[in-house]
């Protein structure tokens, strides 16, 4: 017997229970349906991530001390003396000479619980200061800011600050003016706990479109702010750099100093390392999600087997007189094997359907409510590929032959005698 | 086949000291005790004897569907005893045709199609086997009702469709076991002209198990079996396939 004559066989069988081929089938869709919709979505958000990451840059190298406990920490005031290993301003310029870095940026973080006010026109309000690279602080689906006048991009230079659109508000000061503002003067002022104040002159260079109340400030500024607040002239000698942004030529480029600077026992973590781990903890998620549509699965491999059971039950006089006509026993095992990877690969087609149609629907809900609640999120959060599809069906189909095996096997081994005289 | 092992004076079918036990329980029940049993090609035979004589078992060992527990069954150049699983289906498949009481048509196909599975099985091409099939149910006078499912036609007429589907291979060998038991008696003869005829024109050996000596009667040879052995042989006619159906090379060999 040829497999095309065992498949059209098994595929004609199956047509002859309809409503109990579906129902069977019922439980590889809703399987199905929960995988593909669960790793569409990882799919989409880790693409997000991916394209976020690549917006700041694959090419960047951030180096902190050593002895800090680590990235995303956090700064502890009380704990400066716990840095191993300082980064110095000769490190800095060491690292500016090497072939690969483009560009090193050292960057100071004030303490977080240091009061910072702008004072400009007259009045004052609170806002936050920043660096020109606080990028790995943003969240996953903001856009970086642009420039609305003047420039976003801080330079190295004492005296200047980029205001943010967040930050003039309330001052009365419509869009189209922000430029007049460039080159005036804004005051930021520095409250420490014990009450005293210190307010520094700086020059509007640029105006972000950050809605956050926000300045960005050189790292020398905000050096000598953090000078002030610890009341120690000499911080930079004792504590060194908070970190420094080395760009690289590439990413390769970025690989290499991430290794060299390792050596040199500094703390270093580039983009390129953490959206590995990111895909590693995506991969997980994926895996833990899909283990839901597993469970599903493994039910329906039960109601397959029993379906096939059953209809190998009805089937026994004709698998007899198969057998007598010289039917062989891989010929039948391999015949209802078949029949029960339809009923798989049935319900593949329709869970994937169902599961894309799921997340089309949960991503048009997930607009919706974001666009509510004014969220900045992407277009597309579930993404099915066409490796998603082949990969499910295959599964769904692999499944069902699976499910097949034991209750083919039986028929295979059925005694022709016996079988044929069945009632 | 061979021609070495089947020359016309070797038997189609030689039985010897053919026994086949069962275990009912724990009692041992003797379906064959030690038969002997020459077929020459091309006869009709008739197996009879009361329920429990071992008839149809001796019908379904020659079909390579059981298996004996002692004693030689040869079949052209085939023993079935010794003979593995892959042997027995190519020989069920190659030179045995099987005829049922309860016909056993598959219920999803036509007849057409029914008449055609032992070519599938057999990986004839489907223009092929399509062509063939249609002759044989012409053969048997179905030809307008080819496209009909089992359960549109009358028993005879399902048993016509059995008749072609054991000859659409070509076999060696016709097995039918009680072929008109289902049957009224009119519709039975005519399965039995059927038989009779295929006999005569295509030269296959047709072994017929039955109880109705009536059925029996248009055999060459009527072997009566009792109690697992057989009992005697009536001789109706003497020799079967008269000389101008012989095939050539057989023709040459009986010289």
């Amino acid at each position: 017997m040829t497999l095309r004559d065992k498949t059209s066989t098994a595929w004609s069988n199956l047509g002859r229970r309809k409503v109990r081929t579906v129902l069977t089938s019922v439980g590889v869709i809703v399987g199905i349906m929960t995988i593909v919709t669960m790793v569409s979505l990882a799919n989409g958000v880790r693409l997000q991530v991916k394209k976020q990451f690549e917006e700041i840059g694959l090419d960047r190298v951030t180096v902190r001390p050593a002895g800090e406990g680590g990235f995303g920490g956090g700064f502890n005031p009380f704990d400066f003396g716990g840095r191993t290993k300082i980064i110095t301003p000769a490190d800095v310029q060491r690292w500016q000479s090497w072939p690969q870095v483009e560009q090193a940026s050292p960057e100071v973080d004030l303490p977080g619980d240091a009061a910072t006010g702008l004072r400009f026109k007259g009045k004052s309000r609170p806002v936050r200061v920043a660096g020109s690279t606080s990028a790995f602080r943003r969240g996953p689906f903001s856009q970086p800011p642009t420039a609305l006048a003047g420039t976003v991009e801080l330079p190295q230079q004492r005296g200047v600050l980029i205001l943010s659109r967040g930050a003039l508000k309330g001052l009365d000061v419509p869009q189209r003016q922000y430029s007049a503002l460039l080159g005036q003067t804004a005051e930021i002022v520095l409250a420490a706990p014990r009450g005293q104040k210190q307010s520094y002159r700086l020059k509007i260079i640029g105006i972000s479109s950050d809605g956050a109340p926000s300045v960005q400030i050189s790292a020398l500024d905000r050096l000598a702010m953090k000078s002030w607040w610890f009341n120690d002239p000499n911080l930079l000698k004792t504590d060194g750099y908070d970190s420094v942004v080395l760009r690289a030529a590439d990413v390769s480029g970025a690989r290499v100093l991430v290794s060299r600077i390792r050596k040199e026992k500094f703390e270093v973590q580039s983009i390129d390392a953490i959206l590995k781990v990111a895909d590693r903890i995506f991969s997980v998620i994926t895996i833990m999600l899909s283990m839901v549509g597993g469970l599903a699965l493994l039910v329906a491999c039960i109601g397959i087997v029993n379906t096939m059971i059953m209809s190998i039950y009805e089937r026994t006089r004709e698998i007899g007189t198969l057998k007598a006509m010289g039917a062989s026993r891989a010929d039948i095992r391999l015949m209802f094997m078949l029949e029960a990877g339809f009923i798989g690969l049935i319900g593949g087609v329709a869970g994937v359907f169902l599961g894309w149609l799921l997340g089309r629907g949960l991503n048009y809900a997930a607009l919706w409510f974001a666009e509510r609640r004014h969220l900045p999120l992407p277009d597309n959060l579930f993404v099915v590929t066409p490796a998603l599809v082949l990969q499910s069906l295959v599964f769904a189909a692999l499944i069902g032959i699976l499910a097949g095996l034991y209750p083919a096997n039986r028929a295979a081994r059925l005694d022709p005698l016996a079988a044929l005289r069945h009632e | 086949m061979t021609t070495n092992s089947t020359a016309d004076n070797e038997p189609l079918i030689r039985v010897r000291a053919l026994t086949r036990r069962y275990l009912v329980g724990k009692q041992e029940v003797r379906a064959l005790d030690g038969v002997d049993l020459d077929v020459e090609r091309g006869q009709f035979v008739a197996l009879v004897g009361p329920s429990g004589s071992g008839k149809s078992t001796l019908l379904n060992l020659i079909g390579g569907l059981d298996r004996p527990s002692s004693g030689e069954i040869h079949v052209a150049d085939l023993e079935l005893g010794t003979a593995n699983d892959k042997q027995l289906v190519r020989y069920r498949r190659e030179r045995i045709g099987f005829i049922f009481q309860s016909f056993n048509l598959l219920a999803t196909r036509s007849a057409v199609e029914n008449v055609e599975t032992p070519l599938v099985l057999a990986e004839v091409k489907a223009q092929e086997r399509r062509r063939r099939a249609l002759e044989l149910l012409q053969s048997v006078g179905l030809a307008a009702r080819a496209g009909h499912k089992p359960n549109e036609l009358s028993g005879g007429e399902m048993q016509r469709v059995a008749v072609a589907r054991s000859l659409a291979n070509q076999p060696l060998l016709l097995l039918a076991d009680e072929p008109t038991g289902n049957l009224d008696s009119q519709t039975g003869q005519g399965i039995l002209d059927l038989l009779r005829q295929a006999v005569l024109t295509r030269r296959v050996t047709l072994l017929l198990v039955t109880h109705d000596m009536e059925v029996a009667g248009c055999a060459d040879r009527i072997v009566h079996l009792r109690d697992g052995r057989i009992q005697r042989i009536e001789e109706l006619r003497p020799k079967a396939a008269p000389p101008e159906f012989l095939p050539k090379d057989d023709h040459d060999a009986a010289r």
